[in-house]
């Protein structure tokens, strides 16, 4: 931190009381005093944290020795092996199953709420339910409703047709089942920050299009997503991160199987350290996991300015 | 729709409305029947549960499940200590956040921009990818846990509320709110008490601090059900019954139980209505504070 304290100007002899005061009230020495401890835990939690793992991830590390330097012999094992290579894959497909459907669905329900009808709080707040349970609450719940013999999804597809599946425990259904979850667990949280998009935008501009002629829908398509495109960018990333980020449901519901199926990059993290204590491994795991966020950012940055222009 | 209302048919000429109507209860339908089935099911009988067709209402309600889901997870203790962690981590986000949203939003010092834009972009950072170096860190607490000065020979801050509770102390998102709150905050009130002779630390802790309720609960919120809900940080620095958090004693239960559902459903309620509670009644205060937010 670079605070430069504001030397008061001496003009007239000042008693040593007048100037500590000064000294003290001045603006740069409020400022340290009041970021001291905000900005020394954010160093601890966030930042050390990114450069200290980085050093990890070179080394063989398993916490009872000390690390000892590999060079790259970990990222070698991250994309040799062949279940953390089957990891980026599931975290990849992960994302690409849940963000853009979720991300939809939560826009959907965000227009149709903008609208002024009685009961808009209830509904608004029967769709954020699912955002305060909890993760491990949700898990169980759907871990009762994906049951294959008494559980609620098999016994609705019943009516359809559908034979009953063993969702958790099919290789094909296990990683869709926890997409489900997830899209139900996040489409309230998503649609509170596009109906405060909605607000900004500016109802003049929709009622032009509707006095000339361009119907709900077309209003939809043509006016309200392109001015919406910064609050879409913005939902797309965060839900990007919290997908990445996915461990409990994992954790609660496949523990990354069947057949590595649900192995995620954040399960494979934890696996690694938690599980078989190689710290050096998970380390660099995780510094893919970073790289996936950042270049993934990045790219939605790129594609909603593109279109834009 | 009134441009089109030229037809007199009232059901036509509603049919947008009575359309949105049906696809939003549908749509809540999906929401909330997965509550609605665990509430169901945590007062059936076994037998309700496991016939051969699905039952949907129990023919009695049996609340045994909840007192013997109460019991079995040791439910005082896991909430205890919950709501311990999760007050603590509140006070600790919205205090040290405020006031580092202040000096960020009011105060002028050379590298301002630059260290608030570093916290900022660390915001992009999921905790999990830093879960190895901040769990090496609080295991190393210099001094705890037959620690020593340079953090050997213990355990440090783990299996402890300490640890608990550390990496909750702070968010950057906190800092971000209240700093965006601050920015559009009136100056001249601000001026007023500094010729009055009040300190820059007295202005923050007598005028922008009370006046800052709206932008609190907000974060009050927001930190209450990040560190309420947590589950990866306390089943990694947690080992010990006795620290063990509600989320934590709940999917331990699921692991012990195997297939009591009605028990288990009947502790998911009892994990989940507390917030759900705390949720409607903070979101009444929210609305509320949206419509006084001025300065009083």
């Amino acid at each position: 931190m670079n605070i430069v304290t504001q030397t008061p100007a001496v003009k007239q002899k000042k008693s040593l009381g007048q100037r500590l005061y000064k000294y003290y009230n001045s603006q740069a020495f409020v400022a340290l005093l009041f970021l001291i401890i905000p900005v020394g835990l954010l160093i601890i939690l966030k930042i050390y944290p990114i450069f200290y793992n980085l050093y990890l991830s070179f080394t063989r590390y398993e916490l009872f020795e000390p690390p000892r330097f590999v060079g790259l012999r970990n990222y070698k094992w991250v994309f040799q092996n062949d279940v953390t290579r089957q990891s980026i894959w599931n975290t990849l497909l992960f994302t690409i199953e849940a963000v853009p459907l979720g991300t939809a669905l939560a826009l959907v329900v965000a227009k149709l709420l903008d609208e002024n009808f009685y009961g808009k709080i209830m509904y608004r707040t029967l769709y954020y339910l699912p955002v305060i349970s909890s993760i491990v609450v949700s898990a169980m719940i759907f871990r009762w409703i994906f049951n294959p013999q008494q559980g609620l999804l098999n016994y609705f597809l019943g009516f359809i047709g559908i034979p009953p599946q063993t969702w958790l425990s099919d290789p094909n259904l296990a990683l869709l089942s926890l997409v489900m979850v997830t899209i139900w667990g996040s489409i309230g949280g998503n649609m509170i920050i596009f109906l405060a998009g909605l607000q900004d935008i500016p109802k003049e501009v929709l009622e032009a299009a509707k006095v000339d002629g361009a119907n709900a829908f077309q209003r939809f398509i043509q006016i309200t997503i392109p001015l919406l495109r910064p609050v879409i960018l913005f939902v797309v990333v965060t839900f990007t991160i919290s997908t990445f980020r996915n461990f409990g449901l994992i954790f609660l519901l496949t523990q990354g199987g069947p057949l590595n199926r649900t192995n995620t990059l954040v399960w494979e993290v934890y696996m690694s350290v938690f599980a078989n204590l190689r710290l050096g491994r998970g380390a660099a795991l995780s510094m893919v996991m970073l790289v996936m966020v950042f270049i993934l950012t990045i790219l939605s940055f790129r594609v909603i300015r593109e279109r834009q222009g | 729709m009134a441009v089109q209302g030229s037809n007199a048919n009232p059901v036509v000429r509603n049919f947008p409305k009575i359309l949105t109507y049906i696809v939003l209860t549908l749509g809540a339908f999906v929401m909330v029947l997965p509550f609605i089935w665990m509430l169901l099911t945590s007062v059936k009988i076994d037998s309700e549960i496991f016939g051969d067709s699905l039952k949907w209402l129990p023919s009695q309600f049996d609340f045994q499940n909840y007192s013997n889901a109460f019991t079995q997870t040791n439910m005082g203790r896991l909430f205890a200590n919950t709501v311990f962690v999760t007050a603590v981590s509140v006070f600790s986000q919205v205090i040290l956040g405020s006031m580092a949203g202040y000096a960020f939003a009011r105060l002028h010092f050379k590298g301002k921009n630059i260290l608030f834009f570093s916290l900022l972009a660390t915001m992009m950072v999921p905790f999990e990818v830093l879960i190895i170096p901040v769990f090496l860190f609080v295991r190393a607490f210099p001094l705890a846990g037959g620690n020593n000065l340079l953090g050997q020979g213990g355990t440090g801050l783990f299996n402890t509320y300490a640890g608990l509770i550390f990496p909750n102390l702070i968010s950057v998102f906190s800092i971000f709110l209240f700093r965006q709150f601050y920015l559009r905050f009136p100056h001249e009130i601000e001026e007023a008490a500094i010729v009055d002779g009040c300190s820059r630390a007295g202005v923050f802790w007598r005028i922008l601090l009370p006046n800052s309720r709206p932008v609190m609960a907000t974060m009050a919120l927001f930190a209450f059900l990040w560190s309420w809900n947590d589950f990866l940080w306390p089943l990694v620095v947690v080992k010990k019954d006795a620290l063990k958090t509600l989320q934590l004693g709940l999917s331990l239960f699921n692991q012990e139980q195997g297939t009591q559902w009605a028990e288990l459903m009947a502790a998911s309620t009892m994990a989940v209505v507390p917030v759900i509670i705390l949720y409607l009644v903070l979101q009444g205060f929210l609305t509320k504070g949206a419509v006084t937010s001025g300065i009083d």
